[in-house]
């Protein structure tokens, strides 16, 4: 964020709460409590250091499809306040932030690698092959963190102050509640207890403080607004959301044998770039079965039982395929969930070192977001059986079997939602807090439907836009 | 006497000798007792694995529910057209998690009734 307005005529204050490195006192500034479907600790999956959650990101960057933009009549709450087209001008500086290469994602496909093992045509069915790009930074880091690769940047821009440790405990709205008057900020001491205390007045406000931490902050900020800042319609905290990624959903045969390395493992081309593909359900596919959006790879070769060994004898043979050489994977997914305003983060009684409410988590995952998925194996499966390159087994059928194979992608999402309408939204389409003049959100948080994309890539575009929108409103 | 008693023994070596043929070649093509459904199941290369799949679909109809079925659409050795035009159509199911081509299905859940 900081960075967009390096160079500018805007003064910008950036202040992390964390410092350069992790540390497990100001970490535990994030913990709170959970509830309901079996999550991840608060304190975990997001760090409170320079760069955030960029310091144990995976790296996979994939830009969100244009359908996942649209209000679709089968998501509920669905629709973003613009299409794909407005983030595609961010799109190629968003790629070159996160260090992911040229853009080539489905551009090139499989050109490379493919002649060293099986490409699984899927012949026009409801999922296509995609492919990941992932982030690499100078030197071969593997992925990019912001904090690191860009701090020398930060202190180079002449525009940019940078505090660290600067922990922002309330946002002060002027009596009228139109705009943000002050912020308290305040230092840890070396106990871990309260440090010292200041406040910054500022001109303009972006909140950046991660999914989670943005609507603490604003829940917390209660004093004019007596629910909170940008909470005058109860949605701020609502519609948390993250990807599943449960390991081991589906076995997949390949008749013919290995398959090419791409599909089980990240891939270099020869001009560096770092590749992997996916099974994604095209739009078309997502409008007729009605499913959200998912991103299905290939994990590590199994073995396969009595029953899987008769199946695919069984059916080779029926399809008149030799499958003498036949080779089986596990799947695992990245799934979009439904958006839900009751999957939330609420403020607990329990307070932090420097006196701001906890969180709690009531999380949530619907049945539905399952058989949804399964509609898209159920279509994977098929199109193997119609391209007669392998066939498929769905490994879970019941919220226990998902349950026990249920990992998150640790991106939070949608508890600051965007939306053109007020009562639908907290922040509008140019991120702007709907009712208060001078304060913006940025990152993930603002996504009002989620896609299955990784959120990095697309977050930064985001950003980036929002970056040129406040030149143009200060300018 | 003794003619006719050569003649028997002659024949019970040759039956039983046979019968071992018969037994050998199931080393290499297995022989099933007859069924009312042989002109179904004779579409199955190996019957003993199409059983052991078609065993675990899950609520499958009798016998005789799933020879109606199959032979309103499957004609005598066309059961990979059959099955390439299941996939094609969307008619799959599953068995024990396995998406199948339901004519393969079915000819599985009934190799596994007889």
């Amino acid at each position: 964020m900081a960075l967009s307005l390096a160079g500018s005529k805007i003064r910008v204050l950036l202040m992390e709460a964390g410092g350069i490195n992790f540390d497990p006192t100001i970490q535990k500034m994030y913990s709170g409590t959970e509830t309901g479907t079996r999550y991840a600790p608060l304190d975990a999956g997001r760090l409170r250091q320079l760069g955030g959650g960029t310091n144990h990101w995976g790296g996979w960057c994939r830009p969100m499809d244009a359908i996942e933009f649209e209000a679709r009549d089968w998501v509920p709450h669905s629709g973003w306040p613009f299409s794909r087209l407005t983030l595609e001008p961010y799109y190629s500086r968003a790629q070159a932030l996160v260090e992911a290469g040229p853009w080539i994602y489905d551009l090139k496909g499989n050109a490379d690698n493919a002649a060293e093992g099986t490409v699984l045509p899927l012949n026009g069915g409801g999922l296509y092959t995609s492919w990941f790009q992932f982030s690499k930074m100078r030197g071969d880091i593997l992925p990019t963190q912001f904090g690191n690769r860009y701090r020398d940047d930060l202190k180079r821009a002449p525009n940019i102050n940078s505090l660290l440790h600067a922990n922002v405990t309330a946002i002060r709205l002027g009596a009228n509640s139109k705009q943000v008057e002050r912020l308290d900020v305040a230092t840890l001491n070396s106990h871990g207890g309260a440090g010292k205390h200041f406040t910054v007045k500022p001109r303009m406000v972006v909140l950046a403080c991660g999914g989670i931490e943005n609507a603490r902050l604003l829940l917390a900020s209660n004093d004019v607004m007596k629910t909170g800042v940008g909470n005058q319609n109860d949605l701020v905290g609502r519609f948390f959301a993250d990807n599943p990624i449960p390991r081991d959903i589906a076995t997949v045969v390949s008749f013919s044998g290995p398959l090419a390395p791409f599909y089980g493992a990240n891939q270099n081309l020869s001009d560096g770039t770092i590749m992997r593909a996916t099974f994604a359900p095209t739009a078309k596919f997502c409008r007729a079965a009605r499913i959200g959006s998912s991103l299905s790879t290939i994990e590590t070769p199994v073995e396969l039982d009595e029953t899987g060994k008769a199946a695919v004898i069984t059916t080779a043979i029926a399809l008149g395929v030799d499958a003498s050489n036949a080779k089986a994977y596990s799947l695992g997914c990245g799934m979009e969930l439904m958006p839900d305003p009751d999957r939330r983060l609420t403020l607990s009684g329990d307070k932090d070192a420097l006196g701001l409410p906890r969180l709690k988590l009531d999380m949530r995952i619907a049945d539905d977001d399952f058989a949804r998925f399964n509609r898209t194996m159920t279509e994977l499966g098929r199109q193997l059986l119609a391209s007669k390159a392998g066939m498929l087994r769905i490994s879970c059928h019941t919220r226990d079997d998902w349950m026990t194979r249920m990992d998150w992608g640790h991106h939070h999402l949608g508890t600051t939602r965007m939306s053109a309408d007020p009562k639908q939204g907290v922040v509008d389409g140019d991120l702007l807090v709907h009712g208060v003049g001078n304060l913006y959100i940025a990152g993930s948080g603002t996504f009002p439907s989620y896609s299955a994309s990784n959120p990095t890539l697309n977050l930064v575009a985001l950003t980036l836009r929002l970056g040129d929108h406040l030149k143009k409103v200060m300018a | 006497m003794k003619r006719r008693a050569i003649i028997a023994g002659v024949a019970a070596v040759g039956a039983a000798a046979a019968m071992g043929l018969y037994r050998f070649t199931d080393l290499f093509v297995k022989h099933y007792p007859p069924t009312p459904y042989d002109d179904l199941l004779l579409q199955l290369v190996d019957r003993q694995q199409a059983s052991r799949l078609g065993a675990r679909l899950a609520g499958a109809p009798d016998a005789g529910t799933l020879a109606a079925q199959l032979r309103a659409g499957l004609k005598p050795g066309e059961l990979g057209a059959a099955a390439k035009a299941d996939a094609a159509a969307g008619r799959v199911m599953e068995v024990d998690g396995w998406v199948l081509p339901k004519t393969v299905a079915f000819l599985s859940a009934l190799a596994s009734k007889v």
